[in-house]
């Protein structure tokens, strides 16, 4: 029942991938709302105030990382992110620390991954006192 | 015979002599027993004698004294000229007894003359092969494309190359003997050029890698500095070469963000493609409208990363192939009409007009008509995807022939290009940000296009646009005479 309540940002200009991540996530049981680029996600990161954001890396206008630092900077709730990339080489960790960022996913990933990780992240452990996990590359699957 | 003329002179004396002596005892006994007259007659006839045996004695003296002398004369001249005198001096040696040893010290001394003069010819030899060599290599070092410097023991600066000179700034006969503090303002090569000399002839070239600001631009350089050996080991100064690495550095971050730029572009699809798939495969879609509508996801996915591997494909045919292209006079009109025919269908669907106003077709530049009629496509392809239905797109053809070139014209009235992204859209896998919803695509077109104009036919391509109001492309080829 506590998951339903859950609501996650999603955003990626690639209208495929945006549209198989809300559906996988709302199968889930998830509240998700989609934005096709930065500036509209970070919009919405700050009003809709959701439990967890899923980023594309490059996008139009601000990229995953720059959309997370922003969120944070402009004061919105400090929630655990995920950074989805095809770039995973060009992303240091320290870097995606401080965006905070605690994940980050190399394309091609699998949908159900997808809900797994962000099952995690939202869970007590990674979410209870602002203190953020570690960052890690989840690509395994 | 030898004999007979070596010794008639004295012979001839000896005659006189008796002659004279013999005219005296006659004249002698001659009074005192017979008290003959006469006696004066042959006294003066005696004195005579004796007088001319000594007149004799002293012209003979005097001419062998003088043919001595005549000889000693000719072998010092050719003493003082280049000329072997081995057989004059074995003659002077007979002919003289009184200048005997001086012609045998002569010709020693002729002698050490003669191997000296040999030495000399032969280090003359030596100092020209030399010179040569030294020229030759002065030539070479002044004609390699690296930076070469020759610094002293004292770190001044004893030789540099032209290339030496452009990069680091600075005149050779201004500064040659001068303190490299003085000439060379980057410090951190001054330092390497001291601690060599420092650490002297016995430690291995060393070889850094050195990054700097030249003015403008950064610079990469491989430096090689060797320790140059003088007499016993001594460090007689510092050699350094100058690799300018920047361009090979650009051509591989140029690599390395190709590589990047291609995995990412191909794993976009890819990973729609992979995440339709699971879906499908975990049930997540039951209803048939749903499923259809993945299967078409994925395979319009899949047709976007095959045309992406073309593109990319294409690309590198055609760079690979660009020295086998053969240009031959083609008219742009010809070419225009050619590609309307082909995206004729396209932009009636989308309800865009297009106009054109093309040159009579006898005006002609050198080209490949494929890979043009490719460049153009491309070009309208681009205008008809980024102009919103019912827009309008405007094709002209033009020939200056005041400037001797044609010029190609493709406007449209479509969504335009941000001035932060003009510079940016001829870059390989470049998509412009704004307006990536509007169309599919590998961000490959346009490099393509600049690549068939300004490499392979030596045309200048170039783009103005105004966000919302539409974007020109043009580009001019030489008109053929």
């Amino acid at each position: 029942m506590e998951k339903k309540l859950k609501k996650i940002l999603v955003v990626d200009d690639e209208p495929c991938i945006l549209h198989i991540l809300a559906l996988k996530l709302r199968n889930a049981g998830y509240t998700v709302i989609t934005a096709a680029d930065g500036e509209e996600g970070l919009e919405l990161s700050l009003s809709e105030g959701p439990d967890l954001i899923i980023a594309d890396y490059q996008m139009p206008y601000m990229d995953g990382l720059q959309l997370c630092s922003e969120h944070r900077r402009r004061g919105g709730m400090p929630v655990p992110a995920m950074l989805i990339t095809a770039r995973d080489f060009d992303i240091d960790d320290k870097m995606a620390e401080k965006s905070g960022i605690s994940v980050v996913l190399a394309k091609p990933f699998s949908p159900q991954q997808v809900v797994e990780i962000a099952q995690d992240l939202m869970s007590e452990h990674h979410y209870g006192g602002n203190v953020l996990a570690g960052v890690k590359c989840n690509n395994e699957k | 015979m030898t004999l007979v003329g070596r010794y008639r002179l004295e012979w001839i004396l000896i005659v006189i002599l008796v002659t004279g002596f013999a005219c005296l005892m006659f004249a002698v006994m001659n009074s005192a027993l017979y008290g003959g007259g006469g006696y004066m007659e042959m006294v003066g006839l005696g004195v005579m004698a004796l007088m001319l045996a000594l007149v004799f004695t002293q012209w003979s003296h005097r001419r062998s004294m003088q043919r001595t002398l005549n000889y000693i004369q000719m072998q010092l001249e050719q003493l003082g000229q280049d000329k072997p005198s081995g057989r004059v001096l074995v003659d002077t040696a007979e002919n003289s007894e009184i200048a005997g040893p001086l012609v045998q010290s002569l010709g020693l001394i002729s002698k050490q003359l003669e191997e000296l003069r040999q030495a000399n010819h032969s280090l003359n030899i030596n100092c020209q092969i030399a010179d040569a060599q030294r020229r030759q290599i002065e030539q070479i070092l002044l004609s390699v494309s690296d930076a070469v410097v020759v610094t002293s023991r004292f770190d001044e600066l004893t030789f540099a190359n032209e290339s030496a000179e452009r990069l680091l700034g600075f005149n050779l006969s201004n500064a040659r003997r001068k303190n490299i503090d003085e000439i060379i303002h980057d410090g951190a090569i001054v330092r390497l050029i001291q601690d060599t000399r420092r650490m002297g002839v016995n430690h291995q070239p060393r070889i850094v890698e050195h990054s700097c600001n030249n003015g403008r631009e950064a610079c990469t350089f491989r430096i090689m500095l060797r320790c140059l050996a003088g007499p016993n080991k001594t460090t007689a100064g510092v050699m350094i070469v100058l690799h300018d690495m920047t361009r090979e550095k650009e051509i591989e971050q140029g690599k390395i963000e190709f590589v990047s730029n291609v995995s990412h572009e191909l794993k976009t699809p890819l990973a729609s493609i992979k995440a339709y798939i699971e879906m499908l495969l975990d049930g997540e879609v039951d209803d048939p409208k749903s499923t259809r509508e993945f299967y078409e996801t994925i395979s319009s996915e899949a047709e976007r990363l095959h045309r992406m591997i073309e593109r990319i494909l294409s690309i590198s045919r055609i760079e690979s192939n660009s020295d086998k292209v053969v240009l031959e006079p083609v008219s742009m009109t010809a070419v225009i009409k050619q590609v309307l025919k082909i995206i004729a269908p396209k932009a009636k669907s989308k309800e865009i007009c297009i106009s054109e106003h093309l040159a009579p077709v006898y005006f002609q530049v050198n080209a490949d008509y494929d890979l043009i009629c490719q460049a153009v496509q491309n070009l309208m392809v681009n205008a008809i995807k980024y102009t919103p239905a019912g827009g309008n797109i405007t094709v002209d053809v033009a020939a200056d022939e005041r400037r001797g070139v044609l010029s190609v014209e493709v406007s449209d009235t479509g969504v335009g290009i941000p001035a932060d992204e003009l510079s940016k859209i001829f870059e390989k896998f470049y998509r412009g940000r704004s307006h990536r919803a509007m169309a599919t695509g590998s961000g490959l077109g346009l490099p393509l296009v600049q690549y068939i104009v300004e490499t392979i036919h030596g045309g200048k391509m170039s783009v103005t646009s105004e966000a919302d109001k539409g974007s020109t492309f043009s580009f001019e080829l030489p008109l053929v005479a």
